[in-house]
């Protein structure tokens, strides 16, 4: 396993919200699901550099919807988790508890 | 129609985006646009905007950042020709300018006219040979006319900040307010030509808002 096959912390972020939003995962949901839960600013710019990031990865693929009027005339772009990416996802949060195991008496700090 | 349906996002934000978006990215202007009518629709056209604003400028970095990376090594080999090129090119008007000044004397007659040409002069000619290269620079980097043409803009930039701590160092400042802004106008002249051959090569790129 190469350190490539590691998810950075926001591409963990993304493909954890496109996870979340199953069939609505496109760029204005994905982008307001982790505002809304991290509580921090997002660019749509930053969401789509990931994102296509993560398709030449292979943890996601996409394909477009029809063009509608009120998005003067442009897809959607929906965005589904492949079975690598679900993959790198759970090494990730089993990564994470292994580091954090054993550390409870770190909440005694201030 | 409702007032709140006809709001536009800002003209110039949404030209920018699509300045610096692929083809693919189409989706990304949709994406801005559903999310701008929304938030005018429940918070006011001035939120709106100035919400679009922030995502549009902090959009363009990281739309930026993934376009070199896509093809950083084609990017890169446009960006060095084209910093070959402007040290090809802006020797040449200085040489001329002054072969015309020594053929007519025109420190003689009309030193003001002399004065003008071998400073402002040449400046200026350093503008126009900017919008050269960046017109050049644009041509052979199909797709990613702004990415190349930015990238360079941006290593003359650098350039221009190192020779600036030097002059900084010697105690020279006044050279460097004298050439600090005809330094910005030649990285300004070589965006604009950019962003003109890639505004006329993208029939989707255009000032007025599609919405």
């Amino acid at each position: 396993m190469s350190s490539r096959d590691y998810l950075g912390e926001f591409e963990h972020l993304i493909v954890l919200a496109v996870l979340r939003l199953a069939d609505e995962a496109y760029g204005v949901t994905v982008r307001q699901e982790i505002e809304s839960r991290t509580k921090r600013e997002v660019s749509i710019g930053a969401v789509y550099a990931t994102l296509d990031r993560l398709e030449d990865k292979g943890y996601v693929k996409s394909h477009l919807s029809d063009p509608t009027p009120e998005r003067g005339g442009r897809s959607k772009r929906y965005f589904e988790v492949t079975a690598k990416g679900i993959r790198a996802v759970n090494r990730m949060r089993h990564a994470l508890q292994n580091m954090a195991e054993g550390l409870e008496l770190i909440r005694s700090y201030p | 129609m409702t007032n709140e349906s006809r709001i536009r996002p800002p003209q110039v934000a949404s030209w920018l985006v699509s300045l610096f978006a692929s083809a693919k990215d189409e989706t990304l202007q949709g994406d801005l646009l559903e999310e701008f009518s929304l938030l005018a629709s429940n918070s006011g056209a001035s939120v709106a905007q100035r919400w679009y604003w922030r995502q549009t400028l902090r959009s363009i970095v990281h739309l930026f950042v993934s376009e070199f990376r896509a093809a950083p090594w084609s990017t890169a080999a446009i960006v060095v020709a084209g910093f070959f090129l402007t040290k090809i090119l802006f020797p040449l008007p200085e040489k001329a300018i002054f072969a015309v000044i020594e053929k007519y004397r025109i420190f003689d007659s009309h030193f003001d006219l002399y004065v003008f040409f071998a400073g402002d002069g040449i400046a200026l000619s350093h503008v126009i040979t900017s919008m050269l290269v960046g017109c050049s620079v644009a041509l052979a980097a199909r797709r990613k006319e702004m990415i190349a043409t930015g990238a360079l803009a941006l290593m003359f930039c650098g350039m221009t900040a190192l020779a600036s701590l030097v002059w900084i160092a010697r105690g020279n400042t006044s050279m460097l307010w004298s050439t600090l802004p005809w330094n910005f106008a030649d990285w300004i002249a070589m965006l604009s030509a950019a962003a003109v051959i890639r505004t006329l090569r993208s029939p989707e790129t255009h000032l007025a808002s599609s919405a």
